[in-house]
């Protein structure tokens, strides 16, 4: 009996029919990127790779992959080499590649063929529910195989027969003369190609893995993990193209070396101690002037400082007090649950409305003329970090075991001890955590700061905000007044938007302003990024030590 | 009948809740009670000093920590809670308040843009009857239909391109990747999450809106197409957070039972696992399509800002305005009718996104229900 089992579970020998649908993959992943580079010009169609016409490349290619896939569906159809196909390709296939035929289909129909909306509604549907049929009826390894095949043999032959040549270009003609599009063969080629390469991919993944469990299998990881690649490339290439393009403006004529930088005069109490920076870095030392050569950020990365501390100021204390109420003193009930949609909704509320929101409520307020300010700025952006605060404090208040609390209790000290020496101790992680990324997140918000803050387009470096200088007590009601926080300031990313307005108008010196531009997103994303980066360590470092101990 | 056995019922829990405060009352110490007392009216008055911008504002929080410190040193425990009730009362009055003043705001304009079905009025039909933006001319109207024409395009591509690869990445992640992928893949979805808005604005306004003006021939820059690609990259972390949660959240012995009886793990993964997560991942779409609705600066920075209708109704290579970017670029320059026009449309963001979110905790509700909790 054991025997029996055994022999149907080893697989004969396929490795040459592996061997040739694994090279197809690999083929695919090459057409794949040759299409990328086609795309942002690196190759161009018009031009020759490797003394083939680009075109005529790419049209080969897809001729010889297409070949290669409906030959393993026939061949695994004939039974030449064993596989384990499946009676269909299933329903969700069926619909894709349907999909993809529809449209294709009804393109053709409407534009080549010239049938009109209709003719072209009609052809689509012959031509997706034939796909769909051909994908769902027969067994796995034709279902599978010949739509897709045949998808990158159209696109081959369409190439390969110069149907769209490098100088091919079609507009729509039911769009308004000033809202017109054109499509050309530059764009729409790689599209096409990079699609039949996916697609062909994914049918010959599935025959190397002999279709069935386990051809499903092979082809849904290759679509997964080459998903995964993809938001990691993404991320990967915008940053690095930030850094290349912000990398010279924001290092322009960096010095060290004693004495070379600016004083900074810390004065306190009548006493004052002069410090002389040994360092000199232009781009994040000055403010703009008409007196220094390179204009800098440093009053915006000053008014982003004051932002943060004052969001998290107002914030992490209201957040922290209202978790602590709702996870140790509330009834769970009625109340705690409005609270919690409440707080999820604020999460998700736009940025937008945040700032009109605070334009309404909190601009008129301050001064006795309404006016953007530094306190209407930190107030709103506060009230954005509050929810996030709120629930990863309670995520990580509820997530302390109530032993610990029963422990502490019984001590006989009182709910508010336990709660401030062992509850607030054992989630701090959680909540140090969190508050960090939600500063990260609110340090590069910009939406809120154009209705509540943001003033002035290049701001001087003695405009900064001197807030710690403007404190004035008076004897009279509100006692103490700073002018400095009930008057607009400037912010990083507030900054960079002054830039691309800037950029829009086109004013003398574009080029600068550019860089500049580039500069302050450098800049801004290392203030971000660097936040990112130092949560998400506290929250591994705490994690590896709840683990090991 | 029913209603009489109902108000019973409210008579009898509201004498409930009076023994038990009138109990309260007795047990706590007077001096706790005055000072109690005292901190409450203090703060409230604060409130009301701050809303009609007193300079005695500044006195009532005085009076406010003067009690709270006083309650502090002699009645730790009651201070404590008190103070934190005081907290979340503070958290729920902020979207109280984020409610009660767009809407106010944007009232004037809506009650001067009324419409009559059937003879019905409705205020601010007519800013849905027609399809033009022009604030400067004699006769202004402000519709909000090239606005929510240019949301929709965008959500709906942003949907396209964060839902399926969001899902297929928060799959990766929780049951494919090997520990030290993950690793490394997850925090860079985060990362991607902390990419400040302004910095992806930037990078489509100098990079990706010429580079689709040459591509597509068009005229001028801003297209509904690229915004809704960059928005849909930046909601994708949303969505994979979400769904990686829901996905962990389906129980280890339900996956084991099925990986016993042979399968594969991506038929584990296919009949077990997401459909036994589907309502948490769709509430993970959900706020995904939420983050998109809101998304400002990307449209600002790289839409024309000047509303129009995309003609034919799908056209989405030209990008005039979203209600977003609406609100971003118009607000420092406009007043009056116009001004209250943008709070109208910051209305339909706000109730738009809060039935989302709303929706997606409904249906993340019922999934605890099914899977049971922490199993």
């Amino acid at each position: 009996m054991a025997r029996a089992t055994e022999s149907t579970l080893v697989r004969e020998d396929t490795s040459a029919y592996e061997a040739v649908a694994g090279l197809t993959v690999g083929l695919a992943a090459v057409l794949f990127f040759l299409a990328l580079a086609a795309l942002v010009d690196i190759v161009s169609l018009t031009d020759t790779v490797v003394g083939v016409p680009t075109l005529t490349l790419l049209g080969t290619l897809l001729v010889v992959m297409g070949v290669a896939v409906v030959g393993f569906g026939l061949l695994s159809y004939r039974e030449v080499f064993p596989t384990q196909p499946r009676e269909s390709a299933g329903l969700i296939a069926a619909l894709l590649f349907g999909g993809i035929w529809f449209l294709l289909g009804a393109l053709v129909g409407s534009e080549t063929l010239g049938l009109g909306p209709l003719g072209g509604l009609v052809v689509g549907l012959v031509a997706g529910l034939g796909a769909g049929a051909v994908t769902a009826v027969p067994r796995e390894d034709i279902g599978s195989t010949l739509p897709a095949g045949a998808l990158a043999l159209v696109f081959g032959f369409v190439f390969l027969l110069g149907v769209v040549g490098p100088e091919w270009s079609w507009s729509p003609a039911n769009f308004p003369d000033d809202q017109q599009v054109t499509f050309f063969a530059r764009s729409v080629a790689p599209f096409a190609v990079q699609g039949s390469a996916l697609v062909v991919g994914w049918a010959a993944a599935k025959a190397y893995g002999g279709f069935g469990a386990r051809g499903r299998h092979f082809g849904a990881y290759l679509l997964v993990y080459l998903n995964a690649l993809a938001i990691i490339a993404v991320l990967v290439a915008l940053v690095a193209f930030v850094v290349f393009k912000g990398f010279v403006p924001v290092t322009e004529s960096v010095q060290f070396g004693l004495g070379v930088g600016p004083e900074t005069t810390v004065a306190l109490f009548g006493f004052s101690y002069t410090v002389v920076w040994p360092v000199y870095w232009p781009f994040l030392m000055n403010g703009a002037s008409l007196f220094t050569d390179i204009t800098g950020v440093f009053p915006a990365i000053v008014g982003t400082a004051w932002l943060v501390i004052g969001a998290v100021v107002l914030a992490v204390p209201l957040g922290v007090g209202a978790a602590v109420f709702l996870t140790e003193y509330a009834e769970q009930g009625g109340f705690t649950r409005v609270v919690e949609v409440a707080t999820n909704a604020l999460w998700s509320t736009p940025s937008i409305v945040f700032g009109l929101f605070g334009a309404a409520f909190l601009v008129p307020r301050f001064t006795p003329q309404p006016q953007k300010s530094l306190l209407a700025g930190m107030i709103t952006l506060g009230f954005m970090l509050l929810p996030l605060v709120v629930i990863t404090a309670r995520e990580a208040m509820v997530a302390v075991p109530d032993e610990y609390r029963d422990a502490s209790a019984a001590l006989g000290v009182s709910r508010w001890q336990t709660i401030r020496s062992v509850v607030i101790p054992a989630s701090m992680p959680g909540i140090v955590t969190g508050v960090i990324l939600g500063v990260g997140r609110i340090a590069g918000e910009t939406a809120p700061l154009l209705l509540t803050m943001g003033g002035g387009s290049f701001v001087p470096a003695g405009q900064r905000a001197k807030v710690l200088n403007g404190f004035q007590l008076s004897l009279s009601p509100p006692f103490v007044t700073n002018p400095e926080l009930t008057q607009a300031t400037t912010a990083l990313p507030y900054q960079l938007y002054q830039v691309v307005l800037t950029g829009t108008g086109e004013t003398a010196g574009v080029n600068d302003v550019l860089a500049f531009g580039w500069g302050t997103a450098l800049v801004l994303l290392a203030v971000v990024l660097s936040f990112y980066a130092v949560g998400i360590l506290t929250r591994q470092y705490f994690r590896s030590k709840l683990k090991y101990e | 009948m029913k209603s009489d056995t109902y108000t019973a019922r409210m008579r009898a829990d509201i004498a409930r809740r009076y023994a038990r405060s009138r109990e309260f009352v007795a047990d706590t110490p007077s001096d706790a009670l005055a000072v109690g007392t005292l901190g409450t009216l203090a703060l409230t008055g604060a409130f009301v000093g701050f809303l009609t911008t007193s300079r005695f504002t500044s006195l009532a929080v005085v009076a406010f920590l003067l009690a709270v410190g006083y309650g502090w040193v002699r009645h730790q425990e009651l201070a404590a809670k008190g103070v934190t009730l005081a907290m979340t009362v503070s958290t729920v009055l902020i979207l109280s308040l984020i409610t009660v003043f767009i809407f106010v705001e944007a009232w004037p304009v809506l009650a001067d843009r009324t419409g009559r079905v059937f003879g019905v009025p409705v205020p601010g039909l007519e800013m849905f009857t027609t399809t033009q933006w022009t604030p400067a001319v004699a006769e202004p109207k402000y519709s909000m239909l090239p606005m929510i024409q240019g949301t929709v395009l965008v959500t709906v591509i942003a949907t396209a391109v964060a839902g399926p690869l969001g899902v297929a990445a928060a799959l990766f992640l929780s049951e494919i990747a090997p520990e030290p992928v993950r690793e490394v893949v997850k925090p860079g979805v985060e990362i991607l999450a902390g990419i400040p808005s302004i910095v992806y604005g930037f990078l489509g306004f100098t990079v990706l809106s010429p580079w689709a003006s040459d591509q597509f021939d068009l005229l001028g820059q801003g297209t509904y197409l690229f915004v809704g690609i960059v928005v849909g990259l930046m909601a994708l972390p949303t969505v994979v957070s979400v769904a990686e949660d829901a996905i962990n959240s389906v129980p280890e012995s339900m996956k084991s039972g099925s990986l016993a009886l042979g399968t594969t793990d991506w038929q584990t993964m296919t009949t077990i696992t997401v459909p036994a997560a589907f309502s948490g991942i769709s509430a993970a779409v959900l706020l995904g399509v939420g983050r998109a609705i809101g998304e400002t600066m990307a449209a600002t920075v790289m839409l024309r800002n000047s509303p129009a209708i995309a003609e034919p109704l799908y056209n989405a290579f030209y990008g005039f305005e979203t209600l977003t970017s609406l609100i971003a670029a118009n607000y420092g320059t406009s007043s009056g009718f116009q001004q209250d026009a943008l709070f109208v449309a910051g209305c339909i963001l706000f109730v738009s996104v809060l039935v989302l979110s709303v929706g997606s905790q409904l249906v993340e509700e019922r999934v605890e229900r099914k899977l049971g909790s922490g199993e």
